[in-house]
C-alpha cells in the first residue's frame, strides 16, 4: 500500500508537503532539467506585479555565512505576460502552482486579485513586504490595521485560496497573523526574508573599497527565526501555516512540522542543490515506510 | 540540457601564482566554449561559476584563482574526491568569421584558451592576447602576453596588424567595455563573456542582471541564463 503524503489545506489539497518559494523557482518549468516539477506539492511563482518591472539597479546579491542577501526589486514580466506566456505552460503540463502577487498600493493589489479571479487562478500568495507608496513607503505587512484592510480588500475580489505571506521584520507577528486570518485569508505563509545588510571591505592599494548590499536575508541562517515565528503564529491562528525559511533537508521539514507548519516552501536551497525537493521527498517517504507511518497526518500528529 | 552532475577529481595543480587547474571526470558529451559550470563548494550557499578551460573525452578542466572560501574549498580537495556541479550552463561564444582576435585579462583567459582550440578546429585563424598583473600570474596558451599596464593598449595595434573580422573578450567589465568600444569603432563584431555574483546559475533568480539595447528598448538579461556571452555592442555598461 502506498504512503499518503496529501496535505489538506481546506479549499485546496496538495499531493505532498514540498513546495518551492517565490523568487527561487521561476514561473513554471525552469527547474525541469533537474526535477520533475509536476511532482511537487506546488510551486509558488516569482512575484507578479500589475505591470512588468525591471527590478533594482546595482548589486543584487551578497553571500553571507550560511545564506545570502538579495535585492532583486521584484523584476518580473507583469500579469498580462504571465497569463499569456507562463500560465499556459503551467496548465498544459499540469504543474500545481500558487501565484505570488505584489503591489505598491491597495488599488494595485485589489486589481490583481480581481484579475486572478477572472483568470481562474486557484491559489494566490500575497507578498505584503512591499512599500505602500501612499503611506510613506511603510510596508503593508508591518502594520496590523493596514494588513487587515489589505486582506479584506483582496478577499472581496478573489474567491480562490488566499495565502498571506508574512514578513518577520516585526516585533508583533501575532497581531499581523490575526489580521490575515480576520481579513479572510485561508492560510498564512511565513516567513519572508529577514532584513539584512551585507558589508564587504576590500583593502586595495592602501584604501578601503566598501560594498554594501541591503536586502532580504535567506537560507539556512534564518531557520531559527522562521521556526520561532511559526510557533508564535500557530498559537494565535486556526488557519493552516506554510513554513518557509532555510529548509534544506528532511530533518528541517520535521522541525517545521513540529512547530505547526502544514507544509513547507523551499527557497534558497534550490540554488545550492537544484534537486533538493526530490531528495527531501525521497527521504520523507523512506522514513515513513521504515517507521510504519501511513499518512503524513499521522507523522505530523506524532510531532506535535 | 542542464544536469546536476558529480565527478571524480583527477588532478589539481598549481599553474601560476595563486592559480590552479582542476581536472575532473564528467559524463557530459558536449560543452561549448564560453558556457560554464557551477561547482558546489560546501558549506557555501552559492555555487561558484567557472568557464570551461578545456574539455576532451568527458574530462573537464577549469582554472581558478584563490579568492575566498569557495576557491579555498576547491584548493584543498584531493585527487579522487568527488565534486558536484551543474552543467552545461548558459550560452557560449558563437563561432564565426575567418580571423579571430581573442583578448583576455587575468583568469579571464581560461574560457578563451578553450575557445581558441575550438576555433582552430574550424580552421579559423586566431590570435590570443592576454594581460596579467605580474609575470608569476601568467597562464600558458597565449600568443602574446602583456605584463603590467593594460591589455587595452595592445588592441588597436593588433586590429591594425592582424586584421581580425571578429573579437572575443573575457576580462573584468571595464576591459570588456573598452574593447567593445574599440571594436565598434573599427566596425568589427565583438562578443564578450561577462561575470557577476550568481545565485541560481540558470536564469531564474534574476540576481546577475545586465541591461541590453534591443529593438523594443532597454531590456534585462541574466548573465547566467541568457549569457554569459553577449554582443559587446548591445550591452549597456554600468
Amino acid at each position: 500500500m502506498g504512503i499518503d503524503l496529501t496535505v489538506d489545506l481546506g479549499k485546496i489539497k496538495l499531493q505532498n508537503p514540498i513546495l518551492t518559494a517565490s523568487g527561487t523557482y521561476g514561473y513554471n518549468v525552469e527547474f525541469d532539467d533537474f526535477v520533475d516539477v509536476k511532482n511537487l506539492g506546488s510551486i509558488v511563482t516569482k512575484a507578479i506585479t500589475l505591470n512588468p518591472r525591471l527590478g533594482n539597479e546595482g548589486d543584487r546579491l551578497f553571500e553571507t555565512e550560511a545564506g545570502m542577501i538579495n535585492r532583486i526589486g521584484l523584476e518580473n514580466v507583469g500579469f498580462k505576460k504571465f497569463i499569456e506566456c507562463k500560465k499556459v505552460i503551467l496548465d498544459d503540463k499540469k504543474i500545481p502552482y500558487i501565484l505570488n502577487i505584489a503591489g505598491n498600493s491597495f488599488e494595485e493589489y485589489f486589481e490583481l486579485a480581481k484579475l486572478c479571479e477572472e483568470n481562474n487562478i486557484k491559489a494566490i500568495e500575497v507578498n505584503v513586504s512591499c512599500p505602500n507608496v501612499k503611506s510613506g513607503c511603510l510596508e503593508f505587512g508591518t502594520n496590523p490595521e493596514t494588513l487587515l484592510e489589505l486582506t479584506k480588500g483582496i478577499r472581496k475580489n478573489y474567491n480562490g485560496f488566499l495565502i498571506i505571506k508574512l514578513t518577520p521584520n516585526t516585533s508583533d507577528i501575532e497581531s499581523l497573523a490575526l489580521s490575515a486570518q480576520n481579513g479572510g485569508a485561508d492560510c498564512i505563509s511565513a516567513i519572508n526574508t529577514v532584513k539584512g545588510l551585507g558589508v564587504r571591505l576590500d583593502f586595495i592599494n592602501g584604501k578601503f573599497k566598501k560594498t554594501m548590499v541591503q536586502g532580504g536575508l535567506s537560507g539556512k541562517c534564518i531557520k531559527p527565526i522562521a521556526l520561532s515565528m511559526i510557533k508564535r503564529i500557530k498559537e494565535v491562528v486556526s488557519i493552516p501555516i506554510i513554513g518557509i525559511g532555510g529548509v534544506s533537508n528532511f530533518k528541517d521539514l520535521l522541525e517545521f512540522f513540529a512547530v505547526g507548519a502544514s507544509c513547507v516552501q523551499i527557497g534558497t536551497e534550490n540554488f545550492t542543490n537544484p534537486d533538493v525537493t526530490e531528495t527531501i521527498l525521497k527521504d520523507l517517504k523512506e522514513f515513513m515506510k521504515n517507521n510504519n507511518f501511513k499518512t503524513l497526518e499521522e507523522l505530523k500528529g506524532e510531532l506535535r | 540540457m542542464k544536469k546536476a552532475l558529480s565527478g571524480k577529481i583527477l588532478n589539481i595543480k598549481n599553474v601560476a601564482k595563486e592559480t590552479y587547474e582542476l581536472s575532473f571526470k564528467s559524463d557530459l558529451e558536449k560543452i561549448d566554449a564560453g558556457q560554464f559550470l557551477s561547482i558546489l563548494c560546501p558549506p557555501k550557499t552559492l555555487r561558484r561559476p567557472f568557464g570551461v578551460y578545456d574539455f576532451e573525452n568527458g574530462i573537464l578542466k577549469v582554472l581558478f584563482r584563490l579568492k575566498g572560501d569557495g576557491t579555498n574549498y576547491l584548493r584543498n580537495l584531493k585527487e579522487g574526491d568527488i565534486i558536484k556541479f551543474n552543467a552545461p550552463l548558459g550560452h557560449g561564444f558563437e563561432i564565426k568569421g575567418k580571423k579571430a582576435l581573442l583578448i583576455g585579462a587575468g583568469i579571464g583567459v581560461a574560457p578563451l584558451v578553450y575557445l581558441n582550440k575550438k576555433l582552430k578546429e574550424q580552421n579559423i585563424e586566431t590570435k590570443l592576447i592576454c594581460g596579467f598583473k605580474e609575470k608569476e600570474e601568467a597562464i600558458e596558451g597565449c600568443d602574446f602576453i602583456k605584463i603590467g599596464g593594460t591589455i587595452i593598449d595592445e588592441v588597436e595595434k593588433n586590429i591594425k596588424e592582424f586584421t581580425p573580422d571578429i573579437i572575443y573578450c573575457c576580462a573584468p567589465q571595464i576591459v570588456l567595455k573598452l574593447v567593445s568600444e574599440i571594436a565598434i569603432k573599427h566596425n568589427i563584431e565583438v562578443q564578450v563573456a561577462m561575470e557577476k555574483v550568481m545565485a541560481c546559475g540558470i536564469g531564474v533568480c534574476r540576481g546577475c542582471i545586465i541591461q541590453v539595447k534591443t529593438k523594443e528598448g532597454i531590456e534585462n538579461r541574466s548573465i547566467c541564463g541568457d549569457g554569459p556571452v553577449f554582443r559587446g555592442d548591445e550591452v549597456i555598461w554600468e
